[in-house]
């Protein structure tokens, strides 16, 4: 894996429009990730945040621009082939496979190297070394020791925490989350967000979206605000939050988000 | 053969296939199974109704018991087959369907004898003759009417009433279809039922069209009415019956040109094969 | 060879029954690399068995040995399976089955209207393959358990781990880097490469071969012995295949009513255990034997 000339983005996203039919959903959305960053993707409902990330993993192809990783451009890949390149996704809709315990489960994207064809798939049985790998990425996110049971029993928090090991199994360069913290109580949401913020630390740069606006405060350096398709903020969360047409948008959006974006645990009016 | 009588052949034939896969596109939008079983129902109605006529001299009694018989059929089988097995894998329906079909046949062969049943005095088969060389039997064009008949109708069901409606919703959004008030079990059950009693009404049909009913006879439309539901776009029920009556079109044309190389079913295959190489989603897919 | 001794007839009938279990157990796990290790339903995978089966009856009578024309057999399923599995790549999911089932119609239509493939008649007077009964019939056991053993090895192997994420959701897989297409043409390749195999020995035990052989009830006859038996399972279609192949010569008995007994079959079987044979075992050896229950 080539690190990245200092100063060159990680992840390039360049005037991004993707439209379906009569209906915009992102609309020419421009920034870039380095190498490091951790990112939080923010906005109220119907923002278009999880259209851009489908657009950057590849289940939808944008409409115009580009979406580049380490410097090559991304359009027309399909996902597979993206995913090779060093980005993984850890979805919202956690789905594991059910029949194989979770250890099983993050071995399988442990052992991409080994199953990038079907030959080479064929002609490899161990999966040792793979195992080991599972073993120490569910470590790194606090399941271990629950590696061999299956996924089915799990309570959410377990299978949030399954699908950032499977995805970090992948070793990838840039780690994409939707929605990690979502269906979690406060609890729970405080301490994962502490587990990605301390893989941060370790050197993976993330990019996530997501509506629970405390942790992201939290732990973003940085964070990029869309509202109706368009970018309406990009930078450190306290400015992004302080600016008025940020706080509007909230405001006419969610109330959660609106209050978040005042700071406040409650609902007041508050002069822009 | 002048042009004109293949299309009407191939409109006759192609109304026979629309009343079949009707059904099964009722089916198979609603719960993605291929119910292959249907061929069953189809000949159910058929021995119903030459039995019945028979028995009583009157054919719109036996179009209407055959149809009543075979509409309960379905949603036995429903009930019996598929409802239990909706929460597993699709392939585990498909092969209980192949097993009640083989079943199915094999009890026609067996209780009713591999000869055949033919009605004792066939009717409808008086001669029409309309303009430029075209005769037909009058049952050939009372098929082509009542199948028309029958699916506007259904259609305007469809898309006017609370209960079409909600039967079209639950293809493809089950919760909004409980908002209309109307069970899911219920519009299961309308769909097996609306879809069963017109396989055995065109069983009816083709009894008369061929005065004759065998235990086989409801494999080849089953095959085609599958092809023609993914032609037509599931669920949909003008897109079935166009899809249809183009399948019996390009039969009826295909058998004479291309005879030589292609048998008639795989002229319906070759057709569709060919339409999902170029529009994978179907004819008719709506977006 | 004349055998007129009834101690030979007799020797003669189990040994073609053997053989026909073993092509049939050949072909039902050929379909089962597809079906049960992929996930994707093949309604016409009968095709592939017929492929081979004519590839083998033209080369015999054009005068090749029987062994020759095995692998011949075998690359021209494969290459027809690979076409029909890019295909197949192409439309939903939900008409792939529909698509090989046209197929199957297609490869029926098209084979009975060829008068240079026998038309309606079919081909017959296959030469004989040299081996003898008892040769022949070791070969296609010894082929057999090859088939077997491969499908062991694949489950193992990382092709197998991830043709079970495949089957359960090949989205997911996509998002874990697999090349999800390669993968299904993988399996299509194999699999009717394997059918086409046994289409080989199918054409020289019976001698003859007819287009009607290799249609859509013998494309759902064999996803029912592989349902049956178990989707997945080896062992479980290996019974099933054996069993089901040869149930018309054991249930002679009933006669008029087997075909009855086999929809029933087919029926009560995935009504109550849609893991099929399997599936039933898991089930007992759970509940009897290993109270805590056991790993699948």
């Amino acid at each position: 894996m080539n690190k990245q000339p200092s100063g060159a983005p990680l992840l390039s996203v360049d005037h991004v429009t993707v439209r379906f039919g009569g209906l915009t959903a992102v609309d020419g959305v421009t920034f870039d990730v380095h190498e490091g960053d951790l990112l939080g993707l923010i906005g109220p409902n119907g923002a278009g945040k999880t259209t851009l990330m489908r657009a950057i993993i590849g289940v939808v192809q944008p409409t115009e621009g580009s979406v580049s990783l380490g410097g090559e451009s991304l359009n027309g890949l399909p996902i597979h082939q993206r995913i090779q390149r060093g980005m993984s996704l850890s979805q919202q809709l956690v789905k594991p496979l059910r029949d194989i315990s979770m250890a099983d489960n993050v071995a399988l994207a442990a052992a991409s190297e080994k199953t990038i064809s079907p030959l080479r798939a064929l002609l490899n049985v161990s999966n040792a070394q793979e195992l080991a790998v599972a073993q120490y990425e569910l470590q790194r996110v606090g399941i271990a020791s629950m590696a061999s049971q299956r996924p089915g029993i799990q309570p959410l928090g377990v299978l949030k925490r399954l699908e950032l090991a499977r995805a970090l199994a992948l070793k990838p360069r840039l780690l994409l989350l939707d929605e990690p913290l979502a269906g979690l109580n406060s609890q729970e949401a405080h301490a994962l967000a502490t587990t990605i913020a301390e893989i941060n630390q370790q050197g993976l740069t993330i990019v996530l979206i997501e509506h629970n606006l405390g942790e992201v405060m939290r732990i973003c350096q940085r964070l990029v605000v869309l509202d109706n398709g368009k970018k309406i903020g990009d930078g450190e969360p306290r400015t992004v939050m302080a600016d008025p047409a940020v706080r509007a948008a909230y405001l006419g959006g969610d109330a959660l988000g609106a209050a978040a974006a005042q700071g406040q645990p409650s609902l007041e009016t508050h002069h822009a | 053969m002048l042009a004109i009588e293949l299309i009407a052949q191939g409109l006759i034939q192609g109304s026979i296939y629309a009343l079949v896969a009707l059904g099964l596109t009722l089916v198979y939008g609603l719960l993605r199974i291929l119910h292959v079983a249907h061929a069953a129902l189809f000949t159910l109605g058929g021995y119903v109704g030459v039995m019945v006529c028979n028995a009583s001299g009157n054919l719109a009694v036996g179009f209407f018991c055959a149809a009543l018989v075979s509409g309960v059929g379905g949603v036995v089988m429903f009930r019996l087959a598929y409802q239990p097995l909706l929460s597993q894998p699709p392939y585990v329906a498909l092969i209980a369907s192949i097993g009640l079909f083989i079943a199915s046949e094999e009890a026609f062969r067996i209780i009713f004898g591999a000869q055949g049943m033919s009605f004792t005095n066939p009717s409808l088969e008086q001669q029409f003759v309309l303009g430029g060389g075209l005769q037909f039997k009058l049952a050939e064009l009372l098929v082509m009417l009542s199948t028309a008949t029958i699916i506007g109708v259904l259609a305007w069901l469809q898309s006017r009433t609370r209960v079409g409606i909600a039967c079209q919703a639950t293809v493809s959004d089950p919760q909004m279809a409980q908002s209309f008030g109307i069970s899911l079990r219920q519009v299961r059950d309308i769909n097996f039922f609306v879809g069963s009693a017109l396989a055995g009404f065109a069983g009816v049909w083709v009894a008369l069209l061929n005065n004759l009913v065998e235990p086989t006879m409801g494999s080849v439309p089953s095959y085609k009415a599958l092809a023609i539901i993914v032609l037509g776009g599931l669920g949909s029920v003008p897109g079935t019956l166009a899809a249809a009556l183009l399948l019996g079109v390009i039969e009826a044309f295909g058998t004479i040109y291309l005879g030589d190389i292609l048998d008639r079913n795989a002229i319906a295959f070759a057709f569709l094969i060919a339409v999902l190489m170029v529009r994978p989603q179907g004819l008719f897919a709506r977006s | 060879m004349p055998a007129a001794d009834p101690e030979v007839q007799t020797m003669n009938y189990e040994i073609s029954l053997l053989t026909t279990m073993a092509i049939a157990v050949m072909f039902a796990l050929s379909l089962n690399l597809i079906t049960g290790f992929c996930g994707q339903i093949s309604l016409g995978h009968a095709t592939f068995q017929g492929v081979g089966a004519y590839t083998a009856a033209m080369l015999g009578k054009a005068g090749l040995p029987f062994l020759a024309t095995l692998p011949m057999a075998m690359v021209l399923a494969g290459l027809l399976g690979v076409v029909v599995g890019l295909a197949s790549l192409r439309v939903r999911a939900d008409f792939l089955a529909i698509t090989t089932m046209g197929v199957g119609f297609l490869f029926v239509g098209i084979v009975r209207q060829q008068e240079f493939l026998g038309g309606e008649l079919g081909i017959s007077s296959i030469p004989d393959h040299g081996l003898g009964r008892v040769g022949f019939m070791a070969l296609a056991l010894v082929m057999c358990i090859g088939v077997a053993a491969l499908s062991m090895y694949i489950k193992r192997s990382w092709m197998g781990r991830v043709f079970n994420g495949i089957a359960e959701d090949e989205d997911t897989m996509r998002v874990l880097g697999i090349d999800v297409p390669r993968y299904k043409l993988a399996a299509f390749a194999m699999g009717t490469a394997l059918a086409g195999m046994s289409g080989a020995f199918y054409t020289y035990h019976l001698n003859f071969i007819g287009a009607e052989s290799f249609g859509f009830v013998e494309s759902i006859t064999v996803l029912s012995m592989v349902v049956f038996g178990g989707i997945g399972s080896v062992p479980g279609v290996i019974i099933a295949a054996a069993l089901l192949s040869v149930l018309p010569a054991w249930f002679q008995v009933i006669g008029d009513y087997k075909l009855l007994v086999y929809g029933g079959l087919l029926f009560l079987m995935m009504r109550f255990s849609p893991n099929g044979m399997a599936g039933l075992a898991q089930h007992v050896a759970s509940t009897k034997w290993f109270p805590t229950g056991g790993r699948s």
